[in-house]
């Protein structure tokens, strides 16, 4: 908690100033340059969310995908809403080709950009709480999270499929209107609307920073270490599990809603294993104990896998499996914990500094004292 | 008034009667030791009465409070530390996260969330020095040596303050030295707190202990001061029951 | 009661799927620990060696069984060897990294064999169907729920009559003190995950004829396999054929009843209440890790 705050800063520095300025500026401004690195920020969003819960509490989420999906097609309906003004009664297209009578109730709501905007980040939250309070108020830890959140998507996205009338079905919600936000019509391609995402993202972040540098995020990190040892000492650990499970569906919940906006269209393939474990995945890159470099990890490997699929493009999915199975094996805490490692490897070098010596005085220090235990005893 | 009393306490595991109709009342302030062959029950008692294990029958009463069916963590909010026989600190964190782990008079995540720094003054200090780790502040548990880490889980339960404290042979692994100083700490907490200490280190037990209970396949074999105890025939046979050759 | 017997026997028939593709995970599951997502993908690289014999050899799917199952071990032995044995220490770990070596085989089949489907034809003595009491029975589907029986036998008297077997539940009870015994657990994680993906293999082999053999088929199969061994617990073989017959009739009933997909669904939300309330599976083995 009050350790390496300034060294840290400087790190949430520059991630602010690569975002906010060398971005922006390596992509002339505007266009769709523009547009796909906002969707590079969104999915580094959708990875610190991951991240938050995984990397600190040890709660692996399989099923982020979900809350990620819920918030897409939640915007995804307001959005659709606005461009059926025409249609009878307000309906969308897919609804009037399997003649509904006419809109459902749940569909209502969402014709107003403030409830949707307020939904987007709460449904996922409300869903995430009970499901984690089903979860980790029966003590379920490990796999079994990773098992029953995964069923849990699937049976939704299936189930979003199958409704074709309620949800659009396979095709998912498409010929979307364009976001009108208190008199701003939000064009995606802009430089305006590249720093709304990246606002949002900075705010994400640094609301994830508050509360994981907080004795809440300590808490969490002594029940990823020994969640019984945790209870003993008189802590809810199953609210506090809950409480970062549904921090995560929130953040994840904003990163789908400004998905729809980036993609113009909301589907149920991107509510499913893959985008799921893709999640997992940049975050384990990145590192999972920090957000910021779960969110570098998204960015970077969609980055990569921009420029590259191109030249690779048959085997840019390979690469990928291969990068993971290497991250996984040989850099567990992904880049972070790389650079970390070789932090303290320097600073031992280059500097007399409370972090070495605590580390690497170490040795020393445990040999004197069992020496001068032998001589007690 | 009783800080803690047990009536009848029983607990099966499958066929095996591990704590057998155990009836316990330990007063205010006062220091309890535990005392038993292997196997008597004395770790299990522990882990019935801070929730660790769910009793098959009988009570806890905690004061007043029946905490027979609380879990774990709203008997630690109740007032009940407990210390376990492997020293079973949070190895990730550093000496001073752990410490404030310890700290858990606010637990509640909403309380949490607004605490950012752990000031190294007050309370904090007086333990840290206490225990001798005021040059460890920053080190991770993991890197202390075991003496270290049981003082650490030691300085934990003072951080938490609770009322009663159960100590599961607390000087496990501790040289001569570090065995005098864990007593005179015990001697300096008595009093304020309650506690129940299970030990097999019988010097120890000499300098501490106010009344003993000594244990015998779950049930309770005899209860008075250590002299009592030392000449009852009972316990003698107990101990040294099944060994007809002298072991040191 | 025409239906039933219907219903019952197609529940019969995809419990014998599900078995067979599940044991091999089962096993490594219940030896190991270690959640094998890439199972998906072993059972479709024994599809792909089945329809590379007929298509190049001419040989059936039943004839090349032996040579299928030894390409599914030898290459889960690889895999073992190479990266699994350097991640027993987590299980979610795990998880992700045979996730990365499913994609990577998935990769490697679909640039080596493109991503269209192939077909494989079944065994000619198996087509045709057997008429009892109203019900037409497609011998195929008769002869997997055999073998899925021969299957169980088989992995059943490896473990308790053999001595790999017993060396198998010892390194499972306690690795350490198995080793002190001079039992090498290396050898027998390494001997378990291939017998486990030989058994894949051949799962994916003798389904060709039902399904669309693709590079994907894989990530279709897994998620159920998975689904059944958590449900019937860690480390038994009992437990694993329990879920099939459970989570395959129950889906062959509901299909029925409402629809397929209906029926998926309820599945889901069946296993995630019983995953929740018997996190140890329907007949855990009572192993001290």
């Amino acid at each position: 908690m009050n350790k390496g705050f300034s060294i840290d800063c400087i790190g949430y520095a520059l991630f602010a100033v690569f975002v906010v300025l060398i971005i922006p500026w390596s992509a002339n401004y505007s266009g769709y340059d523009l547009n796909v690195y906002a969707r590079y920020l969104v999915l580094g969003m959708a990875a610190a969310a991951v991240a938050l819960s995984w990397g600190t509490a040890g709660i692996l989420n399989l099923g982020q995908a979900l809350t990620f999906g819920i918030g897409s097609y939640i915007m995804a309906m307001h959005l659709k809403l606005k461009a059926s003004g025409a249609q009878a009664g307000g309906m969308p297209d897919f609804m009037v080709w399997t003649n509904m009578e006419k809109l459902p109730w749940f569909w209502e709501p969402f014709q107003s950009v403030s409830f949707t905007l307020a939904a987007g980040i709460l449904v996922p939250v409300a869903i995430a709480s009970l499901i984690g309070g089903f979860m980790f108020r029966g003590r379920i830890t490990g796999v079994f999270v990773a098992i029953i959140t995964l069923s849990f998507m699937l049976a939704v996205q299936l189930w979003i499929i199958s409704e074709q009338r309620f949800t659009g079905g396979q095709n998912g919600l498409t010929g979307l209107a364009t976001l009108e936000l208190f008199d701003w019509s939000v064009d995606v391609y802009g430089l305006a609307f590249y720093y709304m995402v990246a606002g949002c993202l900075l705010v994400v972040l640094t609301l994830g920073l508050l509360f994981l540098r907080s004795k809440a995020g300590l808490v969490l990190r002594a029940i990823k270490a020994d969640p019984e040892r945790t209870r003993f000492f008189g802590y809810d650990v199953s609210t506090y599990e809950i409480v970062a499970f549904a921090i995560s569906a929130g953040i994840a919940g904003i990163a789908g809603m400004l998905y729809a906006m980036i993609l113009g269209f909301a589907s149920p393939t991107y509510m499913g294993l893959s985008l799921s474990l893709a999640f997992v995945i940049w975050a384990a890159v990145g590192g999972r104990e920090s957000i910021v470099a779960a969110t570098l990890g998204g960015i970077g490997v969609n980055m990569a896998e921009g420029r590259l699929s191109d030249l690779f493009f048959d085997q840019w999915t390979l690469i990928l499996g291969v990068i993971f199975i290497v991250v996984v094996l040989f850099l567990p805490r992904g880049l972070f914990g790389l650079v970390m490692d070789l932090r303290i490897k320097l600073e031992s070098h280059f500097m007399a500094n409370p972090i070495s010596r605590m580390n690497t005085s170490l040795d020393k220090h445990r040999s004197e004292t069992t020496a001068s235990q032998r001589e007690g005893k | 008034m009783a800080a803690l009393t047990l009536e009848k306490l029983t607990v099966k595991f499958g066929g095996l009667v591990a704590v057998n109709e155990l009836d316990l009342h330990i007063r205010d302030g006062e220091l309890r030791c535990l005392l038993g062959p292997n196997g008597a029950g004395k770790s299990t008692t522990l882990d019935l009465i801070c929730g660790k294990t769910l009793p098959t029958s009988g009570r806890i009463l905690l004061g007043n409070q029946d905490i027979t069916h609380l879990p774990e963590f709203k008997r630690a909010r109740a007032g009940v530390g407990r210390k376990f026989q492997t020293p079973t600190v949070f190895k990730d964190l550093s000496v001073i996260e752990n410490l404030e782990i310890g700290r858990s008079a606010f637990p509640g995540v909403f309380s949490t969330m607004r605490v950012f720094r752990t000031p190294i003054r007050g309370r904090i200090r007086e333990v840290l020095s206490l225990v001798g780790l005021e040059d460890e502040i920053y080190t991770k548990a993991e890197n202390l040596s075991h003496g270290q880490t049981q003082w650490l889980e030691i300085a934990m339960l003072l951080m938490q303050d609770c009322h009663v404290i159960l100590m599961d042979e607390p000087t496990a692994g501790m040289t001569a030295q570090e065995t005098k100083q864990t007593a005179s700490l015990f001697r300096e907490l008595q009093g304020e707190h309650t506690m129940i200490v299970v030990e097999h280190d019988m010097a120890f037990v000499r300098d501490i202990a106010d009344i003993v209970t000594v244990m015998d396949c779950g049930s309770l074999l005899a209860e008075g001061s250590i002299t009592e105890i030392e000449t009852n025939a009972a316990v003698r046979e107990a101990y040294f029951a099944d060994t007809g050759d002298d072991h040191a | 009661m025409y239906s039933w017997l219907n219903e019952i026997f197609i529940g019969l028939s995809l419990t014998s799927i599900l078995l067979i593709i599940a044991l091999g995970l089962a096993i490594i599951y219940g030896t190991m620990g270690v959640i094998n997502l890439a199972h998906g993908q072993f059972v479709m690289i024994g599809a792909y060696v089945a329809w590379f014999l007929q298509s190049q050899f001419g040989i059936g799917i039943i004839v090349g069984l032996p040579l299928i199952f030894i390409a599914g071990a030898l290459l889960g032995l690889v895999i073992e060897r190479t990266i699994i044995q350097r991640l027993y220490r987590s299980p979610l770990d795990t998880i992700l990294a045979t996730w990365g070596i499913g994609i990577v085989l998935e990769q490697l089949v679909r640039g080596l064999f493109g991503s269209d489907s192939r077909y494989v034809a079944r065994s000619e003595f198996l087509d045709g169907n057997l008429i009892l009491a109203g019900i037409h029975m497609s011998y195929y589907r008769l002869f997997i729920i055999g073998f899925a029986l021969f299957t169980l036998a088989v992995t059943w008297f490896l473990l308790f009559r053999t001595e790999f077997g017993t060396k198998l539940r010892a390194v499972i009870q306690n690795k350490e003190i198995s080793e002190c015994y001079g039992v090498s657990a290396n050898r027998v994680y390494a001997m378990t995950f291939a017998y486990g993906a030989g058994l894949a293999a051949i799962a994916g082999a003798l389904i060709t004829p039902m399904v669309s053999v693709t590079p994907t088929m894989g990530t279709k199969v897994v998620v159920d396999a998975f689904l059944v061994v958590i449900v019937g617990g860690v480390g038994s073989i009992a437990g694993t054929a329990a879920a099939a017959l459970m989570i395959g009739e129950a889906s062959a009933w509901l299909s029925y009843l409402l629809n397929e997909t209906t029926a998926r669904i309820l599945i889901l939300l069946g296993v995630i209440v019983l995953i929740r309330f018997r996190p140890q599976g329907l007949f855990p083995n009572k192993v001290r890790r």
